[in-house]
């Protein structure tokens, strides 16, 4: 009876509490904008628009590994951030499922819609919708050690551009020493082999998933047995250090930085940070070949995004729309080293100078990205079958265990 | 006066319901406490586990159908057989260290705290932190155990010892083994102090050795205390993830995935929290009918 009669009053409370910040807020508008990880590039384009504008934004991090967990419960709390910075391949997950404005009209209303890394836009649209637009890409190529090319009589400005070739110089690198070593992979780090694994399949013509992206080829591609066996020779030659059989991705980057490795398959986080952290390491820059030729690459990043129930749609869009603009594209991406989201800004003076990142930031237009909303449960999960395929598969020895093992999780996820 | 007082009070209990209601007052925090922090979440366990329930968008009600489906999964099986064989091959060892240590640090002899704080002391570590520790201690490049069987030629090369089933699983238990005994030392050793010294005394004056002495009277005078230590032991057990998310990531090949690491894979892996709470209803009912054999096989018997 009690709360009853306590409803209204309370109610009424409310209402007026709540609508005096809402008077404020008319003259300036606060955002906030979630990433998943510390960027440079995130923390330069909010501050310039901070000084430049009536809104501000306020940036916060929030740790790769709880990011979906956290978006799901600030939205279904109603209280979402106005942006979001999304790792790519959870966009179809965060579209399905209502959790990101429709931003067709905005998107189509840009001068510059067709230019936009293709990978990025084809993960933010769902049936025909534009959710989400590209803010970061992060692809993968391969990047090789020049000094250790040149001592095994590599021609360094040449490098590998078929299978053969990578074994070839792999075992010559190999023989320079004990401790020097043709390869590295990472195989206890599934997301970290869908990024450079992938990219030989699909340079060869093949793919783990259908055109659709309805059902698994595993054991109907011909291409990814064939690229199992590849990565299986590297580590019966011994060609990769025996520790990669386990590290779980933390040796990702430094392996390579530790100057011992030939070769290895990597992203352009890590040109910067080779840049920055290793000045006296020469090193070169290749696309992923695939086995006779042709190359690909794994499209990775991030797109930016407004979440549902944001009240600042209008604005937040402005923020993102000027983020793709000419002059933050090129004066805050690319004069830092980062790959500018527009194909037609890769040509741009501060890249012309260093041929390994027009090698790096062309490869968005080979790049390819898995779309499917269990991207997570096929290729990242620790212990998904898609890293599960490649232990039993290059370790084991066991292709055909593999390919079967594989083929069979992958059906069974995707058939939910 | 007193007609006044009583058309004032509302309630005018007598000794009985005042004693009664400080009872309960008291134990009221206690209640509280359960109920918000035990009953109440394990109802909305229950509540989850017969819904279709994603971390985005809408749940539903599907019934038992997340429990029917436990029988299909074939990680479930494979994760609830892993556990059990974790808990068999560490519960003993765990034990008879503990009873050794207990035994060897029961005396108050001088500088005894110094031996029981060293074997207590891993137990105050976080079991993350000791993980992580282990990790480094068993790396192939910097660790000291390799280096100590490289330099005993016990091995010719480094070992992964994470990184194969077997050597995984072992070494894992060493490093719980190293992480937990402490806190079977102390409870066993409780037991053991609280044992009259007059009862050794008069079985030795019959002539009764060390292991007559163990299975005649200590043995059955700590039956409660070993009840205590092995069902907390088994419980901690059947528990067990942080040691398999942190130092194998249940691998290699899938070969340590536990059953609290499967669900809690299940529900924040693959967001489908109502299945992860089916599971968790599942390895309740189990941890209680496993805590329920114990006690049954451990009871006091009377007459």
């Amino acid at each position: 009876m009690i709360s009853r009669k306590l409803v209204l009053p309370v109610l009424a409370l409310i209402l007026v509490l709540g609508s005096l910040p809402l008077t404020a807020q008319d003259e300036q508008i606060n955002m906030t904008m979630w990433i998943r990880s510390t960027s440079f590039v995130a923390q330069s384009l909010v501050d310039e628009w901070n000084a430049n504008n009536d809104s501000q934004i306020e940036l916060t991090v929030i740790p790769p590994a709880e990011f979906v967990t956290k978006m799901g419960a600030a939205i279904a709390a109603g209280e979402p951030p106005d942006i979001a910075s999304i790792d790519l391949i959870y966009t179809p997950a965060f579209a399905s499922a209502g959790q990101l404005t429709d931003i067709t009209e905005q998107v189509q209303a840009l001068p510059f819609a067709d230019d936009l890394t293709p990978a990025h836009m084809e993960l933010g649209t769902y049936e025909g919708r534009n959710y989400a637009v590209p803010f970061g890409a992060d692809v993968s190529f391969i990047i090789y050690n020049v000094g250790l090319f040149e001592q095994a009589g590599l021609d360094a400005d040449n490098p590998p551009t078929t299978w053969d070739e990578m074994l070839e110089a792999m075992r010559a690198v190999d023989a320079l020493g004990d401790d020097i070593y043709g390869y590295w992979y990472s195989m206890g780090c599934a997301g970290c082999n869908a990024f450079t694994f992938l990219p030989f399949i699909w340079a060869s013509g093949g793919d783990v998933l259908s055109d659709d992206y309805s059902e698994a080829t595993i054991t109907t591609d011909p291409v990814v047995r064939e690229a199992l066996e590849f990565y299986n020779t590297i580590w019966e030659e011994g060609l990769v250090p025996e520790g990669a059989s386990i590290d779980n991705g933390s040796n990702f980057f430094g392996a390579f930085a530790g100057g011992n490795i030939g070769m290895a398959g990597l992203g352009n986080f890590a040109l910067s940070r080779l840049q920055n952290d290793y000045p006296d390491l020469r090193y070169g820059v290749f696309h992923i070949p695939g086995k006779d030729g042709g190359t690909a690459s794994f499209t990775g990043g991030d797109v930016i995004g407004i979440p549902s129930g944001t009240e600042h749609v209008e604005e937040a869009w402005r923020f993102i729309a000027w983020a793709m603009s000419e002059e933050p594209q090129l004066e805050i991406y690319a004069a830092n080293g980062h790959i500018p989201v527009r194909l037609a800004l890769v040509d741009n003076e501060y890249f012309e100078s260093d041929p390994r990142l027009v090698t790096a930031a062309s490869s968005p237009s080979v790049g390819q990205t898995p779309y499917t909303v269990v991207y997570n449960d096929l290729f990242n999960d620790a212990n998904g079958p898609w890293l599960e395929m490649l232990q039993v598969g290059i370790l084991d020895g066991d292709i055909d265990g593999a390919l079967e093992l594989g083929q069979e999780r992958f059906t069974q996820i995707m058939g939910g | 006066m007193t007609t006044r007082q009583a058309t004032l009070r509302l309630w005018d209990p007598t000794w009985e319901q005042r004693r009664k209601l400080t009872g309960f007052l008291f134990v009221l925090p206690a209640v509280v406490f359960v109920v918000v922090f035990f009953i109440v979440p394990l109802a909305l366990t229950f509540f989850m586990s017969l819904h279709d329930w994603p971390l985005f968008g809408d749940h539903h009600f599907t019934g038992f159908s997340n429990y029917t489906d436990l029988r299909d999964d074939r990680q479930f099986i494979k994760s609830l057989n892993f556990t059990f064989r974790y808990t068999l091959l560490i519960t003993p060892p765990i034990f008879i260290l503990g009873f050794i240590l207990a035994s060897l640090v029961r005396h108050n002899i001088r500088f005894i705290g110094i031996f029981r704080t060293i074997f207590f002391m891993p137990v105050v570590i976080g079991l993350g932190v000791s993980s992580l520790l282990w990790v480094w201690l068993l790396d192939d490049r910097v660790g000291i155990f390799n280096k100590i069987l490289l330099d005993l030629n016990l091995i010719d090369r480094a070992q992964l010892f994470l990184g194969r089933p077997n050597t995984a699983m072992n070494v894992i238990v060493l490093s719980v083994m190293w992480k937990t005994v402490g806190f079977t030392m102390i409870l066993l050793l409780a037991g053991l102090q609280a044992i009259p010294d007059e009862l050794y005394e008069s079985a030795e004056v019959d002539g009764a050795g060390y292991f007559r002495k163990l299975y005649y009277i200590t043995l059955p005078l700590m039956r409660r205390t070993i009840a205590l230590a092995l069902i907390l032991s088994v419980i901690g057990s059947v528990l067990a993830f942080d040691q398999f998310y942190i130092m194998t990531r249940g691998g290699p090949r899938n070969s340590t995935i536990s059953i609290v690491y499967w669900i809690f894979n299940n529900s924040f892996t693959y967001f489908k929290m109502g299945y992860g709470s089916a599971m968790s209803i599942v390895l309740l009912v189990i941890l209680v009918a496993l805590t329920g054999a114990q006690l049954y096989v451990l009871r006091e018997k009377s007459g």
